[in-house]
């Protein structure tokens, strides 16, 4: 109960959060950031997960978001996708050519690793992956498949995570962490501008979770898109993040953004 | 632990009479008074007949099949055609099934919809084959396209309730994640939901197939074509050898038809049959 107010004290509309909040716009330089939420508040089941959650997150820097299970990060991850309404607040995306947007109509541009994958069962690996570049083509386009390239394109990246074997097979016939790397090349592959990534190592041996993280740390730096990553493990945090925004469970208020780097 | 039943009383709790009227021991009960009062209908006509005799010489009739070039030639002509109704009747009643199956599957459509479509499709399963084909004699006179037309009909009951009940078996889940990402309503059905709907909807329809080829064998019978008039028209004139021989190949046609379907359907939905892709 005492760390409780303790913790209040760094709450939401601290200044100590605000300062963060700005200096996180500021580390590089003074572009515009490519993620404003002002005053997010979610309310779930009866309770407050997030409250007057403000952030400024400049392009291409690597966020992560921790907290321990049921805190809300997944619904957090949802709002910014657009797929969940905040209870109060809102989201907004700076597009490169510096107009606003919500996230749903953001969403051709961003990628998106679900913590449960999210596959169709019934279709291919490669299949799922191409369905990463729907938002690219109309649905009659697609209707009959995608262009050659864009498959050779897919098969690059599969192959890359070590499923180049799989292409023809099923999602549902190859094995947990086997569906979550074809996830994650589904998110690749559609070349977003954002990555909104639920766990997307959390059935993935040391290998391949240095791998995908090191790919997603990449993305960030070189290509400056953006990544918000669900982590639990803080040996990862450490390595590939720049920034963590932690969650209190008790808290709405208590988020805290800090710097990693 | 306040639940009074949880409390122990040191007493056998036995069950009251009335505590054992559940349906099955109810409706096993009224079964056993059903086949009391049903027995006077197998009392037969009350004569002193030869059941045995009777059979044997009936039977004998049959033998030896005939199996002379004129009858097999016919026969298989025959079979062909009945083939032909059962694929054109399949082919047609998935078509139609379509759109009949999509109003009744909860998922898709709104409840008033569902309860219209699926009582629908319910009055079509309830009217038999066998008068199906008759109203379509009346209606296009006795050839084979009254047995296409009949079984249509009669399939499109059956198709409909097992297409809707495949859509519903969709997760719907993944459909709006694909959606999440960007894609629209066409794509997120196409790459979301029909592979998981695709090797059900085939599975029903080779099922239906092979039922169709059953029925068409026998809607002849009432003038809709296929082999079923062979079989009238043999029995109609006491010829039991060569009505023996249509017989064997219906059953020979049958039988393999029931093997093959099985192993198509098998491999076609077995892969779709594994532990549950989301935890």
């Amino acid at each position: 109960m005492v760390t409780l107010n303790t913790k209040n004290v760094s709450g939401g509309t601290s200044p100590d959060n605000r300062k963060a909040a700005a200096e996180a716009a500021d580390a590089t330089g003074n572009e515009a950031p490519h993620l404003s939420v002002r005053n997010l508040g979610i309310r779930r089941g009866g309770r407050w997960l997030v409250r007057n959650l403000d952030l400024d997150v400049p392009r291409g820097s690597f966020l992560a978001v921790v907290g321990p299970s049921g805190v809300g990060k997944s619904s957090l991850l949802a709002c910014l996708a657009g797929i969940l309404k905040p209870t109060e607040g809102e989201v907004k995306y700076r597009c490169t050519e510096g107009c606003l947007h919500a996230p749903q109509d953001f969403r051709r541009r961003t990628g998106i690793i679900f913590q449960n994958f999210m596959l169709t069962p019934n279709n291919t690996v490669l299949s799922n992956v191409l369905c990463g570049r729907m938002g690219r083509y109309s649905g009659l386009r697609t209707l009959f498949g995608f262009p050659k390239s864009d498959r050779r394109e897919a098969y690059a990246i599969l192959d890359d995570l070590g499923l180049g074997g799989y292409l023809h097979r099923w999602a549902v016939e190859i094995s947990g962490g086997e569906q979550q790397r074809t996830a994650i090349a589904r998110a690749l592959f559609q070349q977003p501008e954002l990555f909104l990534a639920d766990e997307p190592v959390s059935n993935l041996d040391g290998y391949f979770s240095g791998r995908v993280l090191g790919i997603l740390r990449q993305e960030a730096s070189v290509r400056r898109r953006s990544v918000f990553c669900v982590l639990h493990n803080p040996e990862f945090v450490a390595r590939f993040a720049d920034k963590a925004l932690s969650l209190d469970p008790l808290n709405p208020e208590g988020w805290r953004l800090r710097d990693v780097r | 632990m306040t639940d009074p039943a949880a409390r122990p009383t040191g007493e056998y709790p036995e069950l009251k009479w009335h505590e054992r009227l559940n349906v099955l021991n109810v409706s096993l009960l009224i079964f056993l008074v059903a086949v009391v009062l049903s027995s006077p209908v197998v009392k037969g006509s009350g004569r002193d007949l030869d059941y045995l005799g009777n059979f044997i010489r009936f039977a004998g009739n049959f033998f030896p099949p005939d199996f002379s070039a004129q009858v097999v030639g016919v026969t298989l002509l025959a079979l062909l055609e009945t083939i032909q109704m059962a694929v054109m009747a399949t082919f047609f009643a998935v078509i139609l099934s379509f759109p009949l199956a999509a109003a009744g599957a909860q998922t898709v459509s709104p409840k008033w919809l569902v309860i219209v479509a699926r009582m629908i499709m319910n009055m079509i399963r309830t009217v038999p084959s066998l008068i199906w084909a008759l109203i379509a004699v009346a209606v296009v006179g006795a050839n084979s396209l009254a047995g296409v037309v009949a079984l249509t009909f009669y399939s499109m009951g059956y198709l409909g309730k097992f297409f809707s009940d495949a859509f519903e078996s969709v997760d719907v889940e993944v459909a709006k994640s694909l959606r999440a990402i960007g894609a629209d309503p066409l794509q997120a059905f196409q790459h979301g939901m029909w592979p998981h709907a695709k090797p059900l909807v085939w599975s029903y329809s080779l099922w239906m197939l092979e039922y169709n080829i059953r029925s068409a064998a026998i809607v002849g019978i009432v003038g809709a074509g296929g082999i079923g008039v062979q079989l009238f028209f043999y029995q109609d004139y006491g010829m039991w050898d060569r009505f023996a021989t249509v017989l064997i190949f219906i059953l020979v046609l049958v039988t393999v038809l029931d093997f093959l379907g099985e192993w198509i359907r098998k491999k076609v939905t077995n892969r779709t049959n594994r532990p549950a892709l989301m935890g």
